[in-house]
């Protein structure tokens, strides 16, 4: 079933088209991610599907009901940013809890929904210490739960990762994926990093200039690529990754 | 979608409030701060400029006003430069007791250090008999101390703070480049320091050249500006004439504001910066000790004297004690005053807090298109100097019902105390991650309660300082105030030029005390609850 639809979508910030004319679907439990390099209109996207930003022109449909106008708390969303945007001065559970307790219907049920969703990220140890206390993966951890707290159907993510070592980016992806699979949630996940993305999606969207470039599975991005831009930057960057992985298993000794 | 229509309903009437309130706060800001300026400066037209500013009085003046200046701040910021690095570069202990010693004086009137030197130095002073001196502190070099002792603090804090923000690397560099001492001053430490110290001494510059309270009290025959301004105005209500030195007094922070803005944008790189590691070394460090011994002495020694002079009966004759000059203080209504004082400081600090936490949000967590004339508003009051403001302060709400009432000493206080906790409060909202007000939106936590539990109690210490630096400086101050001022809401600080002039020496340096105390009493608090978790 299509989950969200969007159609005709344009943005100018201060005279510059940053979003043009953006057309796209995602399925119920797809996993999208939008690559891009930095600049190209990825977080004005995100911005504009979850009501942080106004559309100049087009619209939003979600389960077929429109709500580009909707404010972001009425549309049974979640976004998770690069830098966590955590509360400081609350602890693991109370950075969890606060959204539900003000909440009138999950309100009675905030602790026990807290617990879950802790239990869902494995945070169970550290639920009494402050976010400075973590790690950032862990940090981003609290994050998601905090997100997913709420219930979202659909889960938007900023570059997640992109302040994370390469161990904890591993190890958060497939926690990531995980989750998506328990949850049966529809993400739209952001990323400038090419392996990234076709490690962990169902389809890619690959955007330049604030323009769709191309939209298909990863597959099919790697065998028909739809320009000479994607040859480079997507195709041309994975191959020189894989190469260099080749010479290194070539010339480190095995023992 | 009835609910849809709803909900945008709402967020579009609480988007009005915000654009009302931010208006406001500019309409306000430009009322309490631009249009007294300005009427102060269509004063001058009233009268011949140039017959003003060529007379020999004024000449002479302003003669005085640059010389002992420049002097002070240099011997001012010369001394600071030194302490500052005997706390943070050499090993002694107890850095934090010195350090706290050596602000005390920014806890008492600039006024209060003159009359510590009247009493040490003056005609009948204790040193003066004691030693039987041949010279008196009246006149040009009576000034220059006491501005040096109360402009010193706050020299010594800004030149610590630049010494705690220096990265040690280039110096471990140096070292492993074997450049001696010498040389590592010259590539190194002076042009770390050549920026930040042009700012500190213009801002000490702008101080004593401003301040009236010192000269009042130990100038003798020696007029400066400030004085000058003040005699004109309060003496002989010539009010052209005082607005005449008031812009000319405006010049020094206007060149200070603009020097600062230029040196900002060059140099405000953010890098790592590794600490000093600083091992004992005798005879640097007994160096280091005997000077901030010697220096917490001297600036002790107002307090000192205060309080001997406070509960003896007649020194040196009579050294009994007493509280007979308390009780002589406390008929002559000091207690009424300093319940005035105490009222005025208190809702200062919390219209204060409020006025520049508000301010700050909207130009750091909320930005739009007049952002920028709110930030220029709030930081503007740091180039006013008080009496400048006190003076455009009673020609623009004379005949005003407020005139006269505590409001406007309280609404003077705010504006020219504003600039730094507004500061203060604009670099913590800064620094408190950007994406909190859309993560609260998507959650479904309003803007009002992302303020309540997050903001807020994030800049718990912020705001106490914020707190303090209202208060303190309320119940110091006596330049804004002393034009505003009349005998039902006079703040208590202002009773010590009245004693003095009524040659009441005793009931001064209580005044002088019990300010103190209070300002103690304050820090204090606000130390033990910043500890607080
Ligand atoms: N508030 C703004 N005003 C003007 N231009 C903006 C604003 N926000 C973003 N932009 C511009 O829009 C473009 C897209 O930004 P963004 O969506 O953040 O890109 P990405 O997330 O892909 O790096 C950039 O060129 C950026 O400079
Ligand atoms: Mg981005």
């Amino acid at each position: 079933m299509e989950k969200l639809c969007v159609i005709n979508l344009s943005k100018s910030l201060s005279k510059n088209a940053v979003l043009q004319n953006i057309n796209f679907t995602i399925e119920e439990g797809e996993f999208l991610t939008i690559l891009g390099p930095s600049g190209c209109g990825k977080t004005t996207l995100l911005r504009i599907l979850i009501g942080l930003d106004f559309p100049d022109t087009g619209q939003i449909f979600k389960d077929g009901t429109e709500i580009t106008n909707e404010v972001p708390s009425n549309r049974g969303m979640g976004i998770v940013f690069q830098n966590y945007a955590l509360f400081e001065n609350m602890t693991v559970l109370e950075n969890i809890e606060y959204a539900l307790r003000r909440n009138k219907t999950l309100r009675n049920s905030s602790r026990s929904i807290a617990m879950e969703m802790v239990a869902l990220v494995k945070l169970d140890e550290h639920i009494n210490k402050k976010p400075s206390a973590l790690s950032g993966g862990q940090q981003q951890r609290v994050a998601i739960a905090r997100t997913l707290a709420l219930g979202p159907d659909i889960i938007l993510f900023d570059e997640p990762m992109a302040a994370l070592d390469a161990d904890t980016r591993m190890m958060l992806r497939t926690e990531i994926k995980r989750i998506q699979k328990e949850l049966g949630a529809t993400i739209i996940y952001i990323t400038h990093d090419q392996e990234e993305a076709f490690a962990m999606s169902d389809r890619i969207m690959v955007m330049n200039d604030g323009k769709i470039i191309q939209l298909d599975t990863p597959e099919n991005i790697v065998t028909h690529p739809a320009n000479e831009y994607i040859q480079q930057f997507v195709i041309k960057n994975l191959e020189m990754k894989i190469d260099s992985l080749i010479k290194y298993v070539n010339t480190t000794p095995h023992n | 979608m009835h609910l849809n229509v709803y909900s945008q309903h709402i967020n579009k009437t609480t988007k009005g409030y915000q654009k009302i309130s931010r208006l406001l706060l500019v309409i306000g800001l430009t009322f309490s701060i631009i249009m007294p300026l300005i009427a102060m400066m269509i004063n001058i037209f009233s009268v011949n400029i140039i017959k003003i500013v060529t007379s020999t009085k004024f000449l002479s003046a302003l003669k005085n006003s640059l010389l002992l200046s420049a002097i002070a701040t240099i011997l001012s910021v010369s001394l600071a430069y030194i302490l500052a690095w005997c706390i943070s570069r050499t090993a002694i202990c107890f850095k934090g007791l010195f350090t706290i010693i050596l602000s005390i004086p920014m806890l008492i009137p600039s006024i209060s250090h003159g009359i510590g030197l009247v009493i040490l130095f003056g005609t009948n002073g204790v040193m003066t008999n004691m030693f039987n001196l041949p010279f008196t502190i009246y006149g040009i070099w009576g000034i220059i101390m006491g501005s040096v002792l109360y402009s010193f603090p706050i020299a010594f804090l800004m030149v610590l703070e630049i010494f705690h923000l220096e990265d040690s690397t280039p110096y471990e560099a140096a070292t492993v480049m074997g450049l001696s001492r010498m040389e590592k001053f010259k590539i190194i430490t002076i042009p770390y320091f050549k920026k930040p110290m042009i700012t500190v001494l213009f801002a000490v510059f702008t101080m004593v050249i401003t301040d009236y309270g010192v000269p009042l009290m130990v100038g003798g025959k020696c007029i400066t500006l400030p004085v000058m301004m003040y005699q004109d105005v309060i003496g002989m209500l010539e009010f052209g004439k005082g607005s005449v030195i008031g812009i000319i007094l405006l010049i020094p922070a206007l060149i200070a504001c603009l020097v600062d803005s230029r040196i900002r944008e060059n140099g405000n790189k953010e890098f790592v910066k590794k600490e000093f590691r600083i091992l004992p070394q005798k005879i640097r460090d007994f160096g280091a000790y005997t000077i901030c011994t010697i220096s917490s002495l001297l600036v002790l020694s107002p307090i000192i004297v205060f309080s001997v002079l406070s509960f003896v009966n007649k020194y040196p004759l009579d050294m009994s004690l007493t509280f007979k000059h308390l009780q002589h203080a406390l008929k002559l209504n000091a207690g009424q005053y300093l319940i005035n004082s105490l009222f005025i400081a208190f809702l200062v600090s919390i219209l204060g807090v409020l006025l520049a936490i508000t301010s700050a949000y909207f130009t750091v967590r909320m930005p739009s298109k007049i952002s920028g004339v709110l930030h220029l508003l709030s930081i503007m009051s740091l180039s006013i100097p008080g009496i400048v403001l006190g003076l455009s302060y009673v020609i623009f709400f004379k005949g005003s019902y407020v005139y006269g009432t505590f409001a406007i000493l309280i609404l003077a206080n705010i504006i020219h105390f504003f600039s730094s906790p507004y500061l203060l409060i604009y670099n913590t909202f800064g620094k408190i991650n950007m994406n909190l007000e859309s993560v609260g939106m998507t959650l479904g936590i309003s803007r009002w309660h992302i303020i309540k539990d997050i903001l807020l109690p994030l800049s718990k210490d912020t705001i106490l300082e914020m707190f303090s630096y209202f208060f303190v400086n309320s119940m110091i101050t006596i330049s804004a105030v002393s034009f505003l001022a009349s005998v039902s809401n006079k703040p208590i600080s202002l009773l010590i030029p009245q004693f003095e002039g009524q040659m009441q020496l005793e009931c001064a340096a209580i005044v002088s005390l019990l300010i103190f105390i209070i300002n103690m009493i304050l820090k204090g608090t606000v130390l033990l609850l910043k500890k607080k978790k």
